[in-house]
This record gives C-alpha cells, sequence and structure tokens, in this order.
C-alpha cells in the first residue's frame, strides 16, 4: 500500500503549511484541527500522550466559539484520542475499513471542512490505477459528498499576486499574433446570435455599414472637413476682384455655380476662383484699354 | 444673387443654426453648446446642452420594446409560411441552409469580381465588396513575404520563405516568427482548406447530436483537438524552426502551441524541454496549451496531476501570471483525472479566488462535469454555489467552452430531479447577456431537459403553461418531450387533452414514430371514457389508422403492432363504430396477430350496442379460425345476449362443429 503512504504524506505536507499560517482563524481553525489529527495520528505513534502543541491548538478553537467552550474543548481532545487509537489499531491490524472508522466517530459537529478532507483522504486510499473504481466504497462516498463545498478549501498556494506594477511591466505590447486574432474571433463567436427581431437585424447592418445611419446625414461618407457654410457663401473670395463692374457681375455668376455644385471640395472651389484671378490680372492690360 | 441677399444682418443666425444641427457625430460625448442669439436678445434664452446620441440608439431603444412572440417561430426563419421548421431537426436544417446561402453568395463575389465592378454605392459599403485576396507585391522580398503572411497563403508563403534562403538574403526574426506563427496554426494545410473541413465536423457533429439527443448523458468528447489535421512528422513548421539561425521564445512558444493544437503532445512536451535548456520563458498561452495537452502525455491520474503541479510551479518561477484560462485548463485536465479530479477541483478554485481572477463560466461548467460525473455521486452542495456565484453575475465569453455550462447545469438539475434549482438556472439564464451563451441546438437541448424535468415534477397546469409558452418559439420538443407529456397528462387524469397532442405530434412531424403511436394508443384504450371524449379518441384513432395506411413516395408504410391494432379496435368498439371495428379485427389476420380478450369483448359489447348479431356472428367466426381458447366462451355470449333470427342461429351452431376440426390443424398461425 505504498500509494496510500505516499499521497497521506502529501496531503499532510500541504495542510502542515496551512497549520503554521492559520492558527487562530475560526474557520481555518477547523481545517487544521483536522489535518493535525492526521499529522498527529503519526506524531502519536512515537510519544504516546497528546501533543501538547495540538492540546494548545484545541483551546485556541474552542475559545473562539461562540458559546460552551469548555465542552467543545473536551470534545475535540476526545475526539483526538479516539482517532489516535483507531488508526494505532488499524495501522497493526493491516485491514483499513474505513466504514467502522467512520462509523465509531460520534462526531456531533462536523464542519464541511472536515468531511471534505476525510473524503478526500479516503479516495486517496481508494485511488487505483484509472479505470478500476472501487464499488463498494462508493454507495457510503453519498453521505460524505454534501458536505464538499467551494467556499472551504485550501488553495494551491502556487501562485502569488502580482502587484499592479509588476503587471504592467510585464505586459509588452506587440502586435496580435495570428494565434491572439484566431482566438478572438472564436470568443466572439460564443456569444454570437442571428437576430431575434427585425431591430436587431437593423443594427447588425448599421455595425456592417450596410445601413444608413439615423438620423439620416446626408454628408455621411463625405469628409470634406469643411462646414457647408464654406461652400456656400464664396463672396468672402471675391475680394480681390473690382466691386462694380462687368468683371464682378461675371465674377458673382460663377460663385452661384459654384455654391451650387455638391461635386468640388472647397479647396478646388477656391482654386477656380484663384484661377479666374490670375486670368483676369495677365489680361489687364487689354482691360485697361477697354 | 443668393449670395448677395444673405447678408451679414443674419450670419448671426445662420452660425448658430450650424451650431445646432450640423453633421450628427457618432462618439458619445455631449458637446455642450450654449449659443445666445444676439438679435432677440431681450431675455436670455439658454439652450439645452446638446445631446450627441449613438448611431445605435434608436435601434436598440426600439429593439427593447419587442418581446419574444410565443406562437411565432424565430426571427430568421419568418419568410415564406411553407419555410418554417416543424420540428427541431428542421430547425438546424434551415438555419444552416440559410447561412450556407450565404457564404456561396460571399464566394461568388470573391471569386468572380469582375463581373461585379459596376455596383456603385454612396456611401461605399466595403463589407459587400469583394475583398483583395491576391498579394500586390511581387518579387521576392520580405516585404512580399509579410504580405503573403498576413493574406494567409500558407503554401506561397513558405515557398517564398525557401526562395529567399536560396537567394541569400537574411530574414528577420520577427517575419521568420510570424511565418512560424502561420504554419503552427494551419499545420501545414492551407487556410480555406482548414475552414471547410471544420463546417463538415461542424455539419456531422449536428447530425451525430440530433440522433443523441435523447440520451441522458453528453456525447462523448471528440478528444481536445478539434482540427482534423495532424502534425506530420519534419513538415514545413519542423523544417523552418530546425533551419533557423536564432530563435527566441516566441518560436518555441509558437511550435509548442501548435504541436498541442495538432496532436503531437508528446513533442510538444519535448520542445517544452528544449525551451528550458535554452533559458527561454514561455508564455501563458504555451503553459495554456501544455496543461490541455497533460492528458495525452500521461496516463494515471496521479500523474497527471503531478505533471500538471510542475508545470504551474514552473510558471511561478518564471514569473508568469495565470489567467483565468490557465485555471480553466487545469480544470478541464481534472476532468479526466477522476478522484484525484474531485479532491484537487476545490483548492484550484481557492487559488483563483486568490488570485482574484473572475471564473468564467467554463470554469463552472468544468466543475459541474467534475463532480457530477457519474449519477450516483450527488452532492447537492457544489450546483447551489456555483448558482449562487452565475445569479448575481452577467458574463461575458472568455473562453470557448463558456457555451456548454447551461446545458450541464440543466443536465445536473434533471439528474437530482430537483426542479428550483431549475428555475434558479433560468433566472441566470435571462439576467442580462447570458442567453447569449446557448446558440439554437443547446437552446433546444437546454429547453427539452427543462420541460422532461417540469414534466416530472410539476403539476399539470404548470407543464401545459410552460408548454403553451416555450414551444414553438423557443424550443421544438423532442419525441421524448411528448412521451413525457403523455405521462404527465396519464398522471393528472387529463386524457382528453390527448387529441391535442396528437395534433402536436402531427405537426412535428413524429406521426409515424412507433414507440409514440404505442403509447397514445394504449392511453387511449386503457379505460372506458365519458361520451365525447370517446368520440373525440375515435376520430384520433381514425387518423392514426390512416397514418398506418397510407405510403409516402419511397416509404414503407408503417407496419400495425398487435397492440396498436388490438386498441385502435377498442376504441373503435367503445365510440360504437362498429364497421370500422370490424375492418380493424380483419387486419389482424394479415399481420399475423392474436387479438386479446379484450379486444374481443369490447367488439361484443359494441355489437350488442348497435344492434348488429350478424357482426357478433363473424366475430365467432374468425375467434374459432384464429384457434383461440375464448372462443367458446364468445358463442356462449353471443347466444345468450343477443336475438338471433333462425339463420343466424343455425349459422352459430355450424361453427361449433368446426371448431372441433379446427383444434386439431390449429397450428397454423
Amino acid at each position: 500500500m505504498k500509494v496510500e503512504v505516499t499521497t497521506k504524506r502529501k496531503f499532510q505536507e500541504l495542510k502542515e503549511q496551512e497549520i503554521k499560517k492559520q492558527a487562530t482563524n475560526e474557520q481555518e481553525g477547523l481545517d487544521s484541527e483536522s489535518s493535525t489529527f492526521q499529522n498527529t495520528a503519526e506524531d502519536v505513534q512515537r510519544s504516546k500522550p497528546l501533543n501538547p502543541e495540538l492540546v494548545q491548538a484545541a483551546s485556541a478553537v474552542a475559545s473562539s466559539f461562540p458559546r460552551s467552550k469548555e465542552q467543545a474543548e473536551s470534545e475535540l481532545l476526545a475526539q483526538l484520542r479516539r482517532h489516535e487509537e483507531t488508526t494505532d489499531k488499524q495501522r497493526r491490524g493491516g485491514t483499513i475499513n474505513i466504514r467502522n472508522v467512520i462509523s465509531e466517530m460520534a462526531v456531533k459537529r462536523q464542519s464541511p471542512a472536515q468531511r471534505g478532507v476525510r473524503i478526500s483522504n479516503r479516495i486517496s486510499l481508494e485511488m487505483d490505477e484509472d479505470g478500476q473504481r472501487i464499488k463498494p466504497g462508493r454507495s457510503s462516498s453519498r453521505s460524505f459528498d454534501s458536505g464538499r463545498s467551494l467556499k472551504a478549501g485550501k488553495r494551491l498556494n502556487i501562485f502569488t499576486k502580482a502587484s499592479p506594477e509588476t503587471e504592467n511591466t510585464l505586459k509588452t505590447v506587440s502586435s496580435p499574433t495570428i494565434w491572439d486574432l484566431e482566438f478572438a474571433k472564436e470568443i466572439a463567436a460564443v456569444t454570437e446570435q442571428p437576430p431575434r427581431n427585425g431591430f436587431e437585424e437593423m443594427i447588425q447592418w448599421t455595425k456592417e455599414g450596410i445601413l444608413w445611419e439615423f438620423p439620416i446625414d446626408n454628408e455621411a461618407g463625405m469628409d470634406d472637413g469643411a462646414e457647408f457654410h464654406e461652400h456656400i457663401f464664396l463672396e468672402k473670395h471675391l475680394k480681390d476682384f473690382p466691386k462694380q463692374g462687368p468683371i464682378r457681375h461675371f465674377m458673382e455668376l460663377v460663385i452661384c455655380g459654384l455654391s451650387k455644385n455638391p461635386y468640388l471640395s472647397v479647396k478646388q472651389k477656391i482654386e477656380h476662383i484663384e484661377w479666374f484671378r490670375n486670368y483676369f490680372e495677365e489680361k489687364k492690360e487689354f482691360l485697361q484699354e477697354i | 444673387m443668393a449670395a448677395r441677399r444673405v447678408g451679414v444682418s443674419s450670419w448671426h443666425r445662420v452660425l448658430s443654426l450650424s451650431g445646432r444641427c450640423g453633421r450628427c457625430s457618432s462618439t458619445n460625448t455631449a458637446l455642450g453648446k450654449t449659443v445666445e442669439n444676439s438679435e432677440d436678445a431681450r431675455e436670455e434664452i439658454v439652450l439645452p446642452r446638446r445631446k450627441t446620441w449613438d448611431k445605435l440608439a434608436v435601434l436598440q431603444t426600439l429593439a427593447s420594446t419587442v418581446k419574444r412572440d410565443p406562437t411565432a417561430a424565430h426571427y430568421m426563419f419568418q419568410d415564406d409560411p411553407y419555410l418554417m421548421p416543424r420540428n427541431s431537426a428542421t430547425a438546424r436544417l434551415f438555419s444552416l441552409s440559410k447561412e450556407s446561402g450565404r457564404n456561396a453568395a460571399k464566394y461568388i463575389i470573391k471569386e468572380f469580381p469582375h463581373f461585379f465592378d459596376k455596383i456603385l454605392a454612396e456611401p461605399n459599403i466595403p463589407s459587400l465588396m469583394p475583398e483583395i485576396c491576391t498579394p500586390q507585391i511581387e518579387g521576392v522580398s520580405e516585404e512580399a513575404l509579410k504580405e503573403r503572411i498576413n493574406l494567409r497563403m500558407v503554401k506561397a508563403s513558405v515557398d517564398l520563405f525557401d526562395q529567399l534562403l536560396q537567394a541569400g538574403t537574411p530574414v528577420s526574426l520577427e517575419t521568420t516568427n510570424s511565418l512560424l506563427d502561420l504554419l503552427c496554426f494551419y499545420g501545414d494545410g492551407e487556410s480555406t482548406q482548414e475552414k471547410e473541413s471544420e463546417e463538415k465536423e461542424d455539419l456531422e457533429e449536428s447530425e451525430v447530436n440530433a440522433s443523441e439527443q435523447e440520451t441522458p448523458k453528453r456525447p462523448p468528447q471528440r478528444g481536445s483537438h478539434p482540427s482534423a489535421s495532424r502534425w506530420r512528422e519534419n513538415n514545413s513548421a519542423e523544417r523552418i524552426f530546425k533551419i533557423m539561425p536564432e530563435r527566441n521564445a516566441h518560436s518555441y512558444c509558437t511550435m509548442i502551441r501548435g504541436m498541442v493544437k495538432h496532436g503531437a503532445s508528446a513533442k510538444a512536451y519535448d520542445m517544452y524541454t528544449e525551451l528550458l535548456n535554452d533559458r527561454h520563458k514561455a508564455d501563458v498561452h504555451t503553459f495554456n496549451a501544455l496543461i490541455t495537452a497533460v492528458p495525452f502525455l500521461k496516463d494515471r491520474f496521479l500523474e497527471r496531476w503531478e505533471l500538471i503541479k510542475t508545470f504551474l510551479n514552473h510558471m511561478a518561477q518564471q514569473e508568469v501570471q495565470p489567467n483565468v484560462r490557465t485555471f480553466n485548463a487545469v480544470l478541464k485536465t481534472l476532468r479526466r483525472c477522476g478522484g484525484v479530479g474531485r479532491s484537487m477541483a476545490v483548492p484550484v478554485i481557492k487559488e483563483m479566488e486568490a488570485l482574484e481572477i473572475e471564473p468564467s463560466l467554463a470554469t463552472y461548467d468544468h466543475l459541474l462535469s467534475i463532480f457530477y460525473r457519474t449519477v450516483d455521486l450527488a452532492p447537492s452542495g457544489i450546483i447551489s454555489e456555483v448558482l449562487d456565484d452565475v445569479e448575481k453575475r452577467s458574463f461575458t465569453p472568455q473562453d470557448p467552452d463558456d457555451g456548454k455550462f447551461f446545458i450541464s447545469a440543466m443536465q445536473v438539475c434533471c439528474d437530482l430531479k430537483d426542479i428550483k434549482l431549475a428555475y434558479r438556472l433560468n433566472k441566470a439564464m435571462e439576467k442580462g447577456d447570458n442567453w447569449k451563451f446557448l446558440d439554437m441546438d443547446r437552446l433546444n437541448l437546454y429547453w427539452s431537459r427543462f420541460f422532461s424535468l417540469l414534466c416530472m415534477m410539476e403539476q399539470i397546469d404548470v407543464v401545459l403553461k410552460w408548454y403553451k409558452e416555450m414551444s414553438p418559439s423557443l424550443f421544438y420538443p423532442s419525441p421524448k418531450n411528448i412521451l413525457d407529456l403523455l405521462q404527465a397528462l396519464d398522471a393528472a387524469n387529463h386524457l382528453e387533452m390527448i387529441p391535442s397532442v396528437w395534433e402536436d405530434m402531427k405537426q412535428l412531424g413524429f406521426s409515424k414514430r412507433r414507440d409514440l403511436l404505442e403509447e397514445l394508443l394504449s392511453l387511449m384504450s386503457r379505460d372506458q371514457q365519458p361520451e365525447e371524449i370517446q368520440l373525440a379518441f375515435a376520430k384520433c384513432a381514425e387518423d392514426i389508422k390512416t397514418v398506418h395506411e397510407q405510403s409516402g413516395k419511397d416509404q414503407a408504410p408503417v407496419e400495425w403492432t398487435g397492440s396498436a391494432l388490438g386498441s385502435v379496435t377498442v376504441v373503435f368498439s367503445r365510440a360504437g363504430r362498429t364497421q370500422d371495428a370490424w375492418s380493424m379485427m380483419e387486419h389482424f389476420q394479415q399481420i399475423n396477430r392474436i387479438p386479446t380478450d379484450l379486444v374481443m369483448d369490447e367488439f361484443l359489447n359494441c355489437a350488442k350496442q348497435t344492434n348488429s348479431p350478424d357482426e357478433a356472428i363473424k366475430l365467432v367466426k374468425l375467434a374459432v379460425s384464429l384457434g383461440l381458447p375464448s372462443s367458446q366462451k364468445l358463442k356462449s355470449r353471443v347466444e345468450k345476449e343477443f336475438e338471433l333470427s333462425e339463420n343466424q342461429k343455425k349459422a352459430l351452431e355450424s361453427i361449433q362443429s368446426d371448431s372441433d376440426s379446427s383444434d386439431s390443424d390449429s397450428d397454423h398461425d
């Protein structure tokens, strides 16, 4: 039964760490209690009386109970002794019959963690090579698994929480690789649902750019950077032209036409006017003659 | 002239107008503009701050006003009433075909873009235009290689890379790494090839799921590597990896991830040892991949757990922070570790809590499968705690396995036969965005299981209320659901609803399923019912009779079984339809079955009621010809209860003499 001993020892190592750290916490105190059962069971092999450390721990736990402290303490110590006896017996006896052990222990108050630990020990004892499950033990596990809970339990103690600064420094910015892109696609596909009504369909189409955005903006897609008044009110560009006369008349008509033109950008319109200015400058001599 | 008219005096007014209704922006920042109208300045008009709305705000508000219509199918099927699906198989088929139609259209646009160059939309719609898939840069250069990698052309990139090496130009480490990424992701297949094979696999898997819908256990996992392509020995990725002059951590990591993805777990482990030997650090994704590969590396539970712990310790040593997917990978592997998994799952969860990593739905899914693997181990503590956590939060997807949670949770509720947990689970699902995790197949499975649980545990009126609400808009009942419903009706003594259940069955397309028909008929024929119900049953039975007799093209007609035939006869008899009952009796000989005594008695009762002694005599003849032991009793009954004319009495006598001789050769059945 080499398997049994080694796994038991492993669990105990884990628990021993716990005991050292959390001796005062009530909930954890109970945990350590249960673990010290196993721990001291082995210790006791070497020395018959109960471990004084254990007794201290028991009294600490009992003192943290809200009521009936002495009773709790005596109960715990009695339990320890009982457990030590039975493990003694079994060690010498050879055949391990968990059912007898547990039925002998008439424990009134048992924390879920205790039960969970006991179950895990039991499972470690019965842990075979894979695929071979022990049938008879299984039925009695039903009564005990109800105690397993997610709230009470010990952690693996492998990782430590990194402080936020180290987290930031560890994050190196790199362009997303193909793995990242495909993973993002997979994640998005988990909650992708077809639209449930017409409005949701329109929402989807708007996101893809197929449907126009409401309220309708008739300048969508045309990003000129210029407001509408810069397109229409082009009078200010006529500053350099004479204030009266046929040229002015002509330029005002040009401006009227340009203001109605939706296809040119503001820059192009100004260029048009500039071109006219240059043209008339050149022809100034001819015009002066007129 | 227009320019002149708009003079300076109204310039201010124009400005104020433009300030108010300029182009609407799609950002959410509220631009506050208070413009004072200088013209009528008698009182200060303070214009309120202008709100800018998201472009989708109006639509989202409208969408929130629309609730689910319980009598209609899903929106995506509402096109043509003929094409509305009637049961879950057709629903899946139709949605897949809709999707495949879209894919076909996209394919056409991609392959023949020259047919679509006259399409001009203003403003242009980029998502509908064909995408550019051919590389623009020609020639043998690193830029060309980068472009091909971006376009995901696997073979072309490899060829170009070889050409570059032959030409002697060194390729930078970064580019080589991205090439390795591409190769490891696609595992030597092409990108389009992988998509097609994935789609085919989806179709096959969905068919498998449809047939296995009835099994209470989930279908067995297909192994943790969904991609069908395997890692070939010495493929391009390995080759390029070997000839790389220098490698950094990224190269090793991507190789490991690729090997795990394509099933070469042992090689991945060797690669990892190489990485350690070169004193590099792996990143969190690599560790996640390695942890998922653990079941393929070791067989015994303890060894698997030891290996997981080794990896986790390495992570801690290399100062790589685990994320939620690390723990999900650990729990996923623990699922395949039996007892070790059960004992080590809780410490793993506590570790997650200690590191303040929020569990995702996949975490809870793995937990449930670890603790509720067989039906015997049934602690209800874990699931209520899980539900406590799930109820409080609205989840976002973080892991591809998140979608499986609701189904496995509902399965656990069904196994535990706990209806309250199921209600809680339902509420949790309807909260926020959680409903999105159930896509159509899963939705059907989820509701189907929920309905079975309801039929088992709840009163009939609650069951019927849910039934009316849920089908056909949310789910399509499976045959098992109909059976459960019939049993629930039976238990609540509401058998008068059976004809309406039969109508539903016909609509769902289950009218040819033999088990359902048997159940239906046996329920109808079991007890004597009051008058109207009996007539309704008779109509129903007639329907079923036509089902048995008609044969569609390529379909063999449904065969009669003895019990079915007997039940139909009984129902007809009780409704007083003697002719129909007699025609049923004649069927018995055709299928070589013997009617039970009950059938004979009922028929006689019917004949007596309708006062048709001829039929009674025919029955006795039939009984005698079949060599039934009860024929004597029947004969005496006929003699006693019926008023027979002379001819009929003679006929009855003659049958008796036949009976003696037919006893001897009564083994011709």
